[in-house]
């Protein structure tokens, strides 16, 4: 139950479309976790609470922090289309990488598609390339400082 | 760069959480710290258990060089928010160890505190995914003892003394068995931890809900109290939150010079803020806090031996 209580309220805060579900229908809590009577309210509680929408935004801040620092460009480049590529992205990746750079490097393999769309922004393609060879560049010298072998990198 | 003051013994050292601006800081106010506190897990990169690169840690040398030539002559602490103790899922062993071999190379932590906060969720589908959130936690019978047996665990490997912090909650929990402070006593008085009283926390918990300041320290025992945080914060979509953006604000000042004085075992006086914010806040200001900070640790006397049940 422990387990169940403490992933439920990771769930809805990491999705704020999960936590605004399980404000419309609390009968969800059932469907996807085991929780106790007391659990299921304080659950709900808690997607109820007025500050939920800062605490899902501050997550979201904090999941996109590694990817403006790391690829500004290719953050800058994708304008508009930003909000449902990181919905799109999170919806597939719910949970972060620890280290940032990992993070950025998941996300630039994940991107890729879209990169070669041509439909994709404009210079999107060329701001990916860019901003990936500069994160290589620098995860090499992080790694160089912790006498960590440079690894061969998957194109 | 100004001498570091002698190791005071008869009350609370003052100092500050380390952040990147602190070598520019400690260039104008190292005449006021006694003492730094360092999250271990800023001194580190966690590749995770499937690396790429092989290890599943990085220590990056230039930064350990750097932090171990900043801390001479001042005691040091650790202030962890990696371990997510109250999570239900074992102690990540590798983790605390990494954590204890930042300490080693930093010239040795003083004590080891970690956060109240569920931090990675138990089911995350990634090894060692962190959840980018401090979640509050369900303070009942089956937290406290898995968080006794990992509490027991981690000083066993980490040989440190442990203390936890209250969390900042922007979604203070309903219908728990028992409150926070008497949770954290209970702790206590089984010897698993001290506390890291953050002060600035309390406030944004009550903002948002939870226990008033005045009922939470009339609540929590005095003696269980080892470290006191200070920081400031600001409201974001109409939630106070512990951004550390802030000098501290006139009601944590207010509570610090009525409580403090009670704790007998309350070695260090930490002020935090973070370093995006640093422009703002700046060295002037900066160097303010540790004055007030400096005088407030003057009305606390410290125990020769700590009472109560030793951690």
């Amino acid at each position: 139950m422990l387990n169940d209580f403490q992933q439920a309220l990771a769930e809805i805060t990491a999705s704020p479309r999960l936590c605004v579900a399980v404000r419309r229908n609390p009968d969800l809590l059932a469907e996807r976790y085991q929780l106790s009577e007391r659990e299921r309210r304080q659950v709900l509680a808690t997607a109820n609470h007025p500050s939920m929408e800062c605490t899902c935004s501050l997550y979201r801040a904090n999941r996109l922090a590694p990817l403006v620092r790391n690829l500004p460009r290719t953050i800058a480049a994708l304008t508009e289309r930003l909000e449902p590529v990181l919905n799109d992205y999170w919806e597939a990746h719910p949970w972060p990488h620890r280290y940032g750079y990992l993070e950025s490097e998941r996300f630039c393999r994940w991107l890729e598609p879209l990169t070669a769309d041509p439909a994709a922004p404009a210079g999107l393609r060329e701001s990916w390339q860019g901003d990936r060879r500069d994160l290589r560049e620098r995860v090499g010298l992080f790694l160089a400082d912790s006498a960590i072998p440079l690894p061969t990198w998957e194109t | 760069m100004t001498s570091a003051p002698p190791q005071p013994t008869h009350r609370p050292s003052v100092g500050l959480l380390f952040n990147p601006s602190t070598p520019e800081v400690m260039e104008q106010v190292s005449d006021l710290v006694e003492h730094l506190s360092v999250n271990p897990g800023q001194m580190f990169n966690d590749l995770g258990a499937h690396s790429p690169f092989g290890a599943r840690f990085a220590f990056p040398a230039s930064l350990l060089q750097a932090v171990a030539g900043l801390r001479e002559g001042l005691m040091l602490n650790g202030h962890s928010f990696s371990l997510s103790l109250p999570s239900a899922t074992p102690l990540d062993d590798d983790l605390a160890d990494a954590i204890s071999h930042v300490g080693d190379r930093l010239g040795g932590f003083a004590w080891l505190a970690e956060h109240l906060n569920v931090l990675i969720p138990p089911r995350g589908p990634e090894a060692h995914s962190e959840g980018g959130m401090a979640l509050p936690v369900n303070y009942d019978a089956e937290t406290l003892a898995l968080l006794s047996h990992k509490l027991q665990r981690l000083r066993q490997r980490s040989g440190l003394r442990l203390l936890l912090e209250n969390p900042a909650l922007l979604t203070p929990l309903t219908e728990m068995e028992m409150d926070e402070p008497t949770f954290l006593n209970t702790l206590h008085r089984n010897g698993h931890c001290g506390v890291l009283l953050d002060l600035h926390n309390l406030l944004v918990s009550e903002r948002n809900g939870g226990l008033s300041m005045e009922h939470y320290l009339a609540r929590l025992n005095p003696e269980a109290v080892e470290e006191v945080h200070l920081a400031g914060g600001e409201e974001l979509f109409g939630t106070y939150t512990d951004s550390h953006s802030q000098l501290t604000p006139e009601a944590v000042w207010s509570m610090a010079r009525s409580f403090l004085p009670c704790c007998p075992n309350l070695r260090a006086i930490t002020f935090e803020y973070n370093e995006t914010y640093f422009q703002f806040i700046g060295c002037q200001g900066v160097r303010g806090e540790l004055e007030r900070m400096h005088h407030l640790a003057q009305s606390c006397a410290l125990s020769p031996a700590p009472t109560g049940v030793p951690c």
